[in-house]
């Protein structure tokens, strides 16, 4: 898994790149970096951040073997992870719709939702993994010797896609904000 | 609820337990299988872009020539250089590094091995999916350019000129929605995408069998340099590949969903598509060339007679052409909108990796000088490399001049180029191990004339066929034309490269014909037919299903060597008397393994999770109808469905108490 | 699953609250810029912020650091090559004018 995540950094730089070569260029339809909701995103951002600590605290459990809160943390992790795509989907619509910012209006809008777009699945894929490995404790009364390694590997990813966020937090948003 | 749960067995359906019949190929995860299979499969598609090179070539054969239409000849120089770089090359070269790298560190196979055969799967389906395009693809004229000669009309649908047409590295926009409208660039991207897959999962498997399933004694520093290459390779693809795998993506949301990332109305640049592009492309030459370096690297000593000359500058060259080589993409971009500075900067990295390169050369040179050579076929194939890859490297070389790339760029030099290394070296590399191993996987030898032969012909007519294209593109016959005009005076030198094209075919079809008939008829080999060096050599052939019957403790660089020869007072090897005794109870113990040998349970799922995959590539290429959308889900719940049945399928069909299966025994880091 | 956790489930959670604290500081920042009159320090400043929320979840909750070496060496080759080469890209987009 870290030899994958190690892969993801360079799928991402090529988003991020992407994102910084096109998304400062003006232009006369809307540009991302004008219409951001720093205080919406910021709450979004703290959602992701939060979720890690579930998720390291659900890895805590099942090595102090307590298959209960194993599963509880998995279950918040989830559902933190789904509250922040929830948050995405609401900034996509808002962008859509009430800014008329699409995919194709521009490079640097194309840009924008091909790399957050990328991180929502790459976080979606999270949660299905996640509650995959609740639906595995659930049904077998707790996770076994080798569901404990797939719950560190779905660990490992998970904390990746927050770091991601985070370093998209700041320069796509903190920094490119008008 | 507080104790750890057993791992159940789940009642879906059982794991299978064939081992032979078609089934057993179907659901199998041992390696030698996965590599056998790698290994025809890319063979059959070496065919066909040999044949597409063949139509290439009888066009090109006298000027104007009229045997295809200006469509077909892009569409074929394009699926030329995709079947063979990426159908080709790389799946052979996976074929050699699936069946030996674990024999060849004295494993008994890789460390996922069904994620092993969810590569090999992907690579077979997506390699359909991409030439399905042939039923798909429609040849339309470009927008707003009417009645240019040679186009024709979008009624007018070719088979040929179905195909991919963009080149093999779909510049945008010209292989974009606006200049190359139909279906036949999205096959070829998300094609590629589909392959890009196979190949990172593959990469992350190799990279931890390399480090935790070495046997005792294999040391770092102790592999065969082919085992080298193949981590080196390894994460040349682990990290060049998520750069194309965006730059596909961009490339098919341009197409399919009308984002802009490479339209100049909406900001989009081209560059950045050659940036992201060669990036990849850059390393992906390495990753074609240097197994075929480490098969060399086998070779060689072997029928020197003598230990390979610097064996760890050659590891550490092999190495540091990696790194190097990814730092010199943009030396593909010289004639496009770099600044001087970027091109200076890009020249110099590109001429220091003549460096480590020539440590290579020279120490597979200072192997033979002194060895007392036996030049069998393998032998003959491994000399062509160093020979043929010199001269690639040298006019490789000549690009890195800035101003001199100017010239040669687009120009027939560069596919002289290129063809030297990737044909005259990977290539012949890849021959140089079929020969060799060629007794490993089957039991028996090919036979000797008929493989001189092949070489002969191959070496002539591979030099007939791209030596005049040095001088023709500095003559400048530019690259992609479909045709060329008498008044050039071109016609002569390609005539002749189009016999070197037939007689190259010629020498394959011998091949072809020697390798079918000595499976069947071939001498028996034996254990040690070649007196070779490495342990893969001290088990019996054909291998075993289980590879070693006992897990050998290796003692240093060239162990089986050392176990057969000792030294003279000069330092020359002399063979120990109890040399032919120690083979014969090698070959003996490694049939009869004393206790049984548990190994890795086959797997339905990842034949079914690389259905699961095209049918979502499909569905992106026609989703503007329901069908298309149909199929996107469809894809995805048969992907994510055999994800979940992997990871709840129990790791044997019937688990003895506690055991976690051979393939833990093996595990732990060495070196 | 075998190593020794040396972090407390107590610790977990005061690790995060040192980066929900970095976060709001980071936040805080972005508003306070023109106020504060930094001059172009803001850039500079969130982004050590945010590496440092970086290496702190790499280190601690993806347990890096404790790890073997050879992880490190991966994950920060990966990190390195990444910066290096997309850094080379963007900044040839930013003094290349030539296409623009």
């Amino acid at each position: 898994m870290w030899l994958f995540l190690s892969s993801e950094f360079l799928f991402f730089g090529a988003l991020i790149t992407n994102y910084l070569v096109y998304g400062n260029d003006p232009f006369p339809s809307v540009v991302p970096r004008e219409i951001y909701d720093i205080p919406f995103t910021s709450v979004s951002s703290f959602v992701l951040l939060m979720s890690s600590l579930t998720m390291v605290l659900a890895h805590h459990s099942l090595s102090t073997k307590d298959q209960n809160g194993t599963r509880t943390w998995l279950l918040a992790t989830a559902m933190l992870g789904s509250i922040f795509l929830g948050g995405q989907v609401f900034e996509f619509y808002e962008f859509i719709t009430a800014h008329g910012m699409t995919m194709t209006t521009n490079a640097a809008a194309s840009s924008f939702f091909m790399l957050t777009g990328f991180h929502g699945a790459h976080v979606a894929i999270g949660v299905t993994m996640l509650l995959s490995l609740f639906g595995m404790a659930k049904r077998q009364g707790g996770l076994s010797e080798e569901h404990g390694l797939n719950l560190e590997l779905v660990g490992l990813y998970w904390h990746f896609v927050d770091i991601i966020w985070i370093v998209i937090f700041t320069l796509v948003y903190l920094l490119g904000a008008v | 609820m507080t104790a750890t749960a057993e791992r159940p067995t789940t009642t879906i359906f059982r794991r299978p337990d064939t081992t032979s019949g078609f089934w057993s190929w179907i659901t199998t995860v041992d390696h030698k299988k996965i590599g056998i299979m790698y290994g025809y499969a890319a063979f059959i598609f070496f065919i066909i872009g040999g044949m597409e090179a063949l139509m290439i070539r009888i066009q090109l054969a006298g000027p104007n020539g009229t045997f295809l239409t200006a469509p077909e000849y892009n569409a074929l120089f394009s699926t030329h250089g995709i079947t063979m770089i990426f159908l080709f090359v790389m799946p052979v070269s996976a074929a050699f590094m699936n069946y030996l790298l674990p024999l060849m560190i004295g494993a008994r196979d890789v460390a996922f091995p069904r994620m092993n055969a969810v590569s090999w799967w992907i690579f077979f389906f997506g390699a359909l999916f991409t030439y399905s395009v042939i039923f798909f693809g429609k040849v339309v004229a470009p927008l707003g350019v009417e009645g240019v000669a040679g186009n024709v009309d979008a009624a007018d649908r070719s088979l040929l000129g179905g195909l991919p047409d963009g080149g093999w590295f779909l510049y945008q926009p010209n292989a974009g929605p606006n200049f190359t409208p139909g279906h036949a660039i999205d096959f070829a991207m998300l094609g590629l995408q589909l392959l890009g897959i196979a190949s990172l999962i593959s990469a992350v498997n190799f990279i931890v069998t390399v480090f935790n399933m070495r046997a005792k004694g294999m040391r770092l520093l102790r592999m065969p340099v082919f085992v080298w290459m193949t981590l080196v390779v390894a994460f040349l693809l682990l990290f060049s590949l998520p750069i194309i795998a965006v730059a596909l993506f961009m490339g098919t949301f341009d197409r399919s969903f009308g984002t802009l990332f490479f339209e100049a109305a909406g900001g989009g640049d081209p560059v950045l598509w050659q940036h992201l592009f060669w990036l990849f492309g850059h390393p992906e030459v390495y990753i074609l060339i240097l197994p075929a370096m480490g098969i060399v690297s086998e070779v060689l000593p072997v029928f020197s007679r003598k230990p390979l000359f610097g064996y760890a500058a050659i590891v550490f060259a092999g190495g540091g052409i990696a790194f190097l080589g990814f730092g010199v993409w943009a030396h593909h971009m010289f004639s496009s909108a770099i600044t001087p500075v970027a091109q200076a900067a890009f020249g110099l990295s590109t001429m220091t990796i003549a460096i480590p390169t020539g440590i290579k050369i020279f120490n597979w040179i200072g192997t033979m000088w002194g060895g007392r050579l036996r030049f069998k076929t393998p032998m003959l194939f491994s000399i062509g490399f160093v020979a043929m890859f010199v001269i690639g490297g040298l006019s490789g070389v000549t690009h890195s001049v800035v101003p001199s790339d100017w010239q040669q760029t687009d120009t027939y030099y560069i596919v002289a180029h290129f063809h030297y290394v990737l044909f005259g070296g990977a290539i012949f590399g890849l021959f140089s191990g079929l020969y060799y191993w060629f007794p490993k996987l089957t039991g028996r030898m090919m036979n000797e004339g008929l493989g001189k032969t092949h070489f002969w012909i191959q070496l002539i007519g591979f030099n007939l066929t791209f030596a005049p294209m040095h001088w023709l593109g500095l003559q400048g016959m530019v690259r992609r034309t479909w045709r060329y005009a008498p008044e050039t005076h071109f016609g002569p030198w390609n005539l002749a490269v189009t016999i070197g094209a037939f007689t190259i075919a010629l020498g394959i079809l011998i091949f072809m014909f020697n390798w079918t008939y000595s499976k069947r008829r071939g001498a028996p080999s034996g254990l040690d037919p070649w007196d070779a060096r490495t342990i893969e050599w001290t088990i019996p052939n054909p291998t075993p299903e289980y590879n070693y019957a006992e897990v050998p403790t290796v003692t240093g660089l060239d162990h089986f060597w050392h176990l057969k020869y000792t030294q003279d007072d000069e330092g020359r090897a002399l063979r120990r008397d109890d040399a032919d005794e120690i083979i014969a109870d090698l070959d003996y113990r490694g049939s009869h393994p004393s206790s049984p040998v548990h190994l890795p349970s086959p797997s339905y799922f990842p034949i079914l999770m690389a259905m699961g995959l095209p049918l979502i590539a499909y569905g992106i290429i026609f989703h503007r109808g329901l069908p298309g959308k149909a199929l996107i889900v469809l894809g995805a719940l048969i992907t994510i469905g055999s994800l979940l049945g992997w990871g709840m399928e129990p790791l044997d069909p019937d688990p003895p108490a506690g055991d976690g299966g051979d393939q833990m025994e093996l595990a732990g880091a060495h070196g | 699953m075998a190593e020794v956790h040396a972090i407390t489930a107590r610790n977990y959670v005061k690790i995060a609250v040192l980066l929900a604290v970095v976060t709001g500081v980071e936040v805080a920042l972005f508003y306070l810029n023109e106020s504060l009159d930094l001059n172009g320090w803001d850039a500079p400043l969130l982004i050590i912020l945010s590496m440092l929320k970086f290496v702190v979840v790499i280190g601690w909750f993806m347990h890096l650091r404790y790890e073997k070496r050879l992880l490190s060496r991966f994950f920060a080759g990966g990190f390195i090559l990444a910066l290096s080469l997309y850094g080379i890209v963007v900044g040839s987009f930013l003094v290349g004018i030539v296409t623009r």
